[in-house]
């Protein structure tokens, strides 16, 4: 192997190498995810197990929340921009899928009640939920299509 | 597009993980672009073709009906 072996850690770019910067990535991604359903967690039971329902309390509570979410988005959006071309591709591809999924069935989903079609509320957490299992599902059929 | 990648690789004994990490993209874009399922930006052919130092239509050929 000639120039190959001193690009070990290195790539031609001279950038430090892909792994390294994915992993630093991930675990950042992970650390504010954590925090942010930490801080979610809290402004949804706080009020009533923790300050009695003190407004004051709930506000900054809800300003964690905000904050925990707001650096959540930068990890994430530092990780898709660290990412190769291909796993941009892939998310990219995801992404169009989940949000487009997600459209469609909140909009009928939150019209059943109204057509009569079903007796509860329509709540609009489960198109996270949708989200999130549409993602991972299209995630799954682009990496099976590049590997 | 059809490239020479895994001949070019395979002549210089690198593995798909030594090209990875040498044109800062992970083993499974090399493995995609091996098997002809993934064309490069051209950013990344230029890459390769200072990694392999070759010209980039040397490595990347487009298909007969382009």
């Amino acid at each position: 192997m000639n120039n190959i072996q001193d690009s070990s850690n290195k790539s031609v770019t001279g950038k430090s190498s892909m792994a390294a910067k994915n992993k630093r990535n991930v675990k950042a991604l992970a650390t504010w995810t954590s925090a942010w359903l930490v801080s979610l967690a809290l402004v949804a039971f706080g009020p009533k197990l923790l300050w009695n329902y003190d407004n004051v309390f709930t506000l900054c509570a809800i300003f964690v929340n905000l904050l925990m979410g707001y650096k959540m988005i930068v990890a994430n959006k530092q990780h898709l921009i660290d990412l190769d071309e291909l796993q941009q591709r892939i998310h990219f591809v995801a992404m169009a899928f989940s949000l487009g999924i997600s459209m469609v069935f909140g909009a009928v989903f939150g019209l059943l009640e109204a057509v009569r079609l079903v007796e509860f509320a329509p709540n609009p957490s489960s198109v996270l939920f949708v989200m999130g299992i549409s993602y991972s599902v299209a995630m799954a059929v682009a990496h099976r299509k590049y590997s | 597009m059809k490239n020479r990648f895994k001949v070019l690789r395979a002549e210089r004994d690198w593995t798909q993980a030594d090209l990875a990490n040498a044109l800062d993209v992970s083993r499974q874009t090399i493995i995609a672009i091996e098997k002809g399922k993934y064309d490069p930006s051209l950013s990344l052919a230029f890459k390769a073709a200072k990694l392999f130092d070759m010209q980039i239509e040397d490595i990347f050929q487009a298909d007969e009906d382009l």
